[in-house]
């Protein structure tokens, strides 16, 4: 260490301080080292063309990864591939490899690249035409998207040999226009699908949709190509990529990529208030960590969960720096940044010049940022895919590298710091999607037809496709002639329809207090009961009271006030069973898997006395009731359980392990918290029994309450184990709920009934 | 079926009820279509086609309909008669300047279609084309009872189009003639099926009537400047409706609108040959009418030195400068045009005036014109007191406008590079004195 800046020579070094560090070390959980990795290679493979070999030979590679050669191997082999690495390893080589290799041999040949964002997709272009230029031939990348100018469009669409492009713009722009493609769909021999992961839930089924578009356009042309995909690591990468391309695929995941030693540590904060459960914020410990970590000079990434954390750890870690003047070394990093300042803030962290930067999970994917030395999460990212992807960020290939997991107080933290077994063996989620979603598809078979006309014996997902081309006839937007239907209306379908909706509709919340500023966001099913009108919404400690809410705008207009009152809207839930797919049987419960539809409304909302819980006032709320039809899966309990408790109690009881449920469920999927709904029912309509549902939170299910009906019993102990594990006395916002919500005993009636389930008593 | 649209509206959130309307027995389009599929191949046309002059056309391909009126060279359309094609036609050479262009050389193209946009679902249900053939103007209009007569109908048009050089269009480049490509791909016919050189007037259109005329649209500017005025016309907008409400019923009659609409709107594009070639011609005047406005004079003559045609310009710009009623912005394009070319005297003239045009009222072109006037006296003249007197007006200008309106960053901008130029100006004014 050097005595004069009290800077330590090295990570290693400061790692032992840390250990040594007991302020620190009472709050971590969980410290475990990962041993370095041995880089694994193969030899350049045969017959590779002397240009790419020398541009290869130029960039320092001069023998691939394992998984590198393998996927060129399965690639040559004519296979449509997967390939399953971790951040930094190489990835693109995966498919670079064969693609330029075929370029080579055929400088005819075309091929398309998708990138779920655009600025992934500049990266690539520019590491791609570097690499065209080294070899000095004419292989020309471009990239097609919103931001290129119409006057280099048609030069593009003609003699692009690689179009890198976003699944939107293929949907709303290449596909409706195919004709003007001729050139590349008639040529086309590989399509890379990149980040496939990120291809999930809603706009996941939207995308296979256009893949299945893509084929079918590609087919007119007489081609056939060949996908070859990449993903972060899932659970099930090879049957995720073939539902989304509907295609047989070949699983690359032999990782071949050296790693050095890796420390991941969990880090809880301490408990201020034993009886409500509260922890210190994890926003301040996460500053003090890396705070730390800077003040030693060690590169640094955190993590944040919302755009607001973002700027608020910013500000926090930007005081470290605040006595030098222009000193730019700490950086933001979110969507809401423009391009060019984002280009600047990924070329100073691969420089060395920032050493610091707090960003969304904007920087998880494949973005270009080099390697840094240290991360610090601010919460577990919600899945352990995320997280690997987020921690993996750190780790030079010779150094050691370490990753702070802080958690915060909702319950999936908890669970997670407390169960590092959990973590670290088991396989990360998978990734759901459900093409054949009929909403999904219909909006796609519309596309389809308006691009080419569909004819008898065409098929297009698993619906049947006469039914669906009779019921548009119906519709008047197709016209039937001979044994082809055609489109005969005159708007442009792929306007209407957007491959990203749903979630990310969210409500903004203007404060109107002097002037008007934006003072956060409400996702759009919360905002009913959070935002409605005379509601009194708490922002970082301060009341505001709506004034006014517009609906159709999305908008919340409040003023700061202080009362000593809050307001909680009952909404009124009610949930009709369709019909039951599936039914199975675990101890005393029976769980059936079905469609349903719900039908939510808010009714009036509750003034409660601060301190006292009084209920002092209500008024109503008008807003509109949303109906919605989906899939889902439900359990009961038994009518002895439900005798032996009185009706209260029942509720209290249903209502913690709901509260538990919907937070750990997420465990199992690969969704947004707000993807997936839960509703207990003392007594439901459908079973007569005291009932706990969950629905997909998307017309006509996506999935995820299927996969929860397959994994029930895990869910229920993992739920049980948690509520178990927590260390509150009665119940705490990171398990079954705050005692406002559950009542003194919820805690202890949650672990009755779900005991009793399993016949213990 | 009704399996599907159950659980469609069951999806959308939409109750049994409120579909009541739909779910009734409506004339269902598959109904009709099969009726006009099973007519016997000796078909016979309903009479109602022939009342507007509708026949049957068929071809190895299938079969289409096809309605066909020919146009006496005297006929008057408008100001102009078709016959002056043939003498225009010449002046059209300036769009191409290869060879000399006659009237037989090119074909008029207007498609009525059932969307918007030139995407691959936007299908052409009527062509109508227009050609000039032994003294005779011929329009030719083709019609699919259903899609699946497109291709016929694609193979005849194929057969006609190679017989011209020329594509006459409104909006032809982007719109008619890619839509056209589109559908012989689609049809899997070949794609080179004809190259023709594009005569699109929309863009001369624009270029010259931009300001004057409240719209460039093909029916404002035949009534404004051809002396067009149609009677009962059916709005190009309503042609897809039109169309598919005779999918649905199977009954002509909606559609004789249509070919009337399409058949004005070929005359019209005749017209604006005439007009366009007469125009690059030099003949002003004996055929046509001189722009009345010094807006119209000056974009009349911009175009036309920018067709390489400026034999007329200097007179129209010459008739804009001496007018009265010229708009301050009028003579700042017309000055811009002169600054680029080097003549001074005459910009110099224009940039005075536009001053004194423009009311006491504040005016945007005035205070540009002071700006070009500083440049002037400042980079030419190197008369820096008469630099700086305008450089001050106009910075008097702005100060005084940005009082009373919002001050933007542009404005702030432009307030700040007149500040750097009055101090430059100043530094300069000194150093000469010295």
């Amino acid at each position: 260490m050097n005595r004069f800046t009290g800077k330590t020579s090295g990570l290693e070094e400061w790692l032992e301080q840390v250990r040594q560090n007991t302020e620190i070390m009472d709050n971590v959980t969980h410290w475990r080292t990962l041993a370095p990795r041995e880089a694994r290679t193969a030899p350049l493979p045969d017959g590779l063309h002397h240009a790419w070999k020398e541009a290869l030979r130029s960039r320092g590679i001069s023998e691939l990864y394992t998984h590198q050669a393998e996927a060129y191997r399965a690639a040559r082999a004519g296979h449509h591939v997967v390939a399953v690495t971790p951040t930094a390893s190489g990835k693109t080589l995966c498919y670079n490899l064969p693609v330029m290799q075929s370029l080579l041999e055929n400088e005819e040949g075309r091929a398309l690249y998708l990138f779920p964002t655009k600025a992934l997709a500049q990266d690539q272009v520019a590491e791609l035409q570097a690499l065209a230029d080294l070899m000095d031939v004419g292989i020309k990348t471009h990239t097609y998207d919103g931001d290129t100018p119409p006057t280099v469009r048609t030069a593009i669409r003609n003699a692009g040999h690689i179009v890198v492009t976003n699944p939107d713009m293929l949907h709303s722009a290449i596909l409706p226009h195919h004709t003007k493609w001729v050139k590349l769909f008639e040529n086309i021999k590989f399509i890379v699908i990149d980040e496939v992961h990120a291809y999930r839930g809603v706009f996941g089924s939207h995308v296979a949709n256009v893949i299945r578009r893509l084929k079918r356009i590609c087919k007119f042309y007489g081609s056939n190509p060949q996908f070859i995909c990449a993903s972060a690591t899932i659970d099930n990468p090879q049957e995720h990529a073939e539902r989304l391309i509907g295609e047989k695929v070949s699983l690359v995941d032999n990782n071949g990529a050296p790693m050095g030693e890796k420390h991941f540590v969990f880090y809880n904060p301490p408990v201020v208030n034993k009886q409500l459960g509260i922890r210190r914020s994890s926003v301040l410990e996460t500053r003090k960590l890396a705070g730390l970590l800077l003040k030693q000079g060690v590169q640094t990434i955190v993590f944040a969960r919302s755009r607001v954390r973002v700027e608020l750890l910013l500000t926090y870690l930007q005081e470290l720096i605040r006595d030098k003047i222009n000193d730019k070394s700490i950086r933001g990093y979110r969507g809401g940044y423009l391009p060019k300042l984002r280009r600047e803030i990924e070329r100073g962290l691969r420089s060395g010049e920032i050493r610091g930067v707090v960003s969304t999970n904007a920087l998880e994917l494949g973005i270009d940022i080099g390697q840094l030395q240290a991360c610090v999460l601010n919460g577990y990212p919600g899945t352990i895919a995320s997280t690997w992807q987020q921690s993996g960020r750190a780790g030079r290939r010779q150094e050691s590298s370490i990753t702070f997991m802080v958690a915060s107080s909702n319950p999936l933290d908890q669970y997670m710091i407390q169960n590092p077994d959990f973590f670290f063996n088991r396989p990360p989620e998978r990734a759901l999607i459900h093409p054949d979603n009929l909403l999904v598809l219909i909006d796609h078979v519309k596309c389809a037809a308006y691009e080419l006309p569909f004819e008898v014996g065409d098929t297009f997902g698993s619906e049947s496709l006469a039914d669906m081309m009779e019921f548009l006839v119906e519709e008047k937007v197709l016209h039937k002639a001979g044994n082809r239907w055609f489109w005969m209306e005159q708007s442009f379908p792929a306007h209407n329809i957007s491959l990203r909706s749903a979630a990310q509709e969210n409500f903004v919340i203007i404060d109107n207090t002097s002037g008007s500023r934006v003072l956060g966001e409400v996702d759009r099913f919360s905002a009913p009961t959070l935002i409605h009108e005379e509601a009194i919404y708490i922002h970082e400690g301060v009341q505001y009271q709506v004034e006014k809410l517009d609906y159709p705008e999305k908008k919340a207009y409040v003023r700061e006030v202080s009362v000593d009152y809050y307001t909680d809207a009952n909404l009124a839930v009610e949930l009709k069973v369709l019909y039951v797919d599936k039914e199975r049987e675990s101890g005393d419960l029976i769980r059936q898997y079905g469609e349903l539809t719900v039908n939510a409304k808010p009714t009036i909302f509750k003034k409660i006395k601060l301190r006292t819980h009084e209920n002092i006032g209500s008024g109503p709320i008008h807003l509109p009731e949303e109906e919605l039809h989906t899939s889902g899966y439900w359990f009961s309990f038994s009518e002895e359980a439900a005798a032996r408790k009185s009706k209260n109690e029942m509720q209290f009881a249903l209502l913690g392990i709901a509260n538990v449920l919907v937070h750990i469920a997420p465990l199992y999927l690969m969704c947004d918290p707000f993807d997936i709904r839960v509703v207990p029912q003392v007594k439901a309509v459908h079973t007569q029994k005291p009932t706990i549902y969950f629905y997909d939170r998307y017309p006509g299910g996506i999935g995820l309450s299927e996969r929860l009906f397959e994994v029930h019993d895990d869910l229920i102990r993992q739920a049980k184990s948690l509520i178990r594990g927590c260390s509150c006395l009665s119940g705490c916002p990171a398990c079954v709920g705050p005692i406002e919500e559950v009542g003194l005993l919820g805690k202890q009636q949650a672990l009755e009934l779900l005991n009793e389930a399993e016949g213990i008593r | 079926m009704s399996g599907m649209r159950d659980r469609m509206n069951r999806l959308r959130g939409e109750s049994g009820d409120k579909d009541k309307a739909t779910l009734e027995p409506i004339p269902s389009s598959m109904e009709a279509t099969a009726s006009v599929l099973e007519e016997p191949e000796e078909e016979q046309l309903s009479p109602v086609w022939e009342t507007f002059g509708v026949k049957l056309h068929r071809n190895e391909e299938g079969s289409f309909l096809m309605r066909r009126i020919v146009y006496p060279v005297d006929f008057r359309h408008g100001l102009h008669s078709l016959g002056e094609l043939s003498e225009a036609a010449a002046g059209l050479t300036a769009f191409h300047p290869i060879d000399l262009i006659s009237a037989e050389q090119i074909l008029f193209l207007d498609l009525e279609t059932t969307g918007l946009g030139v995407g691959a679902g936007n299908v052409p249900f009527m062509i109508g084309i227009g050609y000039m053939s032994k003294e005779q103007f011929v329009i030719e209009q083709t019609l699919i009872r259903h899609p699946a007569e497109e291709r016929a109908m694609l193979v005849y048009m194929a057969e006609k189009f190679q017989h011209y050089a020329y594509l006459a269009t409104y909006n032809g480049k982007t719109f008619d003639w890619p839509l056209v490509q589109n559908r012989f791909i689609m049809n899997g016919l070949s794609r080179k099926i004809w190259e023709p050189m594009q005569l699109d007037f929309l863009h001369p259109a624009r270029s010259i009537w931009r300001n004057t005329l409240v719209s460039c649209r093909l029916s404002h500017v035949e009534e404004e400047r051809l002396g067009i005025h149609r009677k009962d016309d059916v709005p190009g907008s309503l042609a897809p409706q039109l169309y598919f409400q005779y999918l649905a019923t199977g009954d002509p009659s909606p559609l004789e609108g249509v070919f009337q609409h399409n058949e004005t709107d070929m005359l019209s594009l005749a017209c604006l040959a005439v007009r366009f070639g007469h125009l690059l011609s030099g003949n002003i005047e004996e055929y046509i009418p001189l722009p009345d406005e010094p807006e119209e004079m000056v974009r009349t003559g911009l175009w036309l030195e920018r067709m390489d045609r400026n034999k007329l310009s200097e007179r129209l710009f010459h008739m804009a400068t001496e007018a009265d009623d010229a708009k301050p912005s009028t003579l700042l394009m017309l000055a811009a045009r002169d600054k680029k070319a080097g003549n001074w005297d005459r910009a110099v003239l224009l940039w005075q005036k536009a001053i004194i045009h423009s009311s006491s009222n504040y005016n945007s072109a005035a205070n540009e014109a002071s700006i070009e006037l500083a440049m002037y006296y400042e980079h030419k003249v190197k008369d820096f007191e008469s630099a700086l007197g305008h450089a001050n007006q106009a910075f008097e200008q702005a100060m005084t406008h940005s009082m009373l309106t919002k001050r933007d960053s542009k404005k702030r901008a432009e307030l700040e590079a007149l500040r750097n130029r009055i101090t430059r100006l100043r530094r300069k004014q000194e150093k000469h004195i010295q």
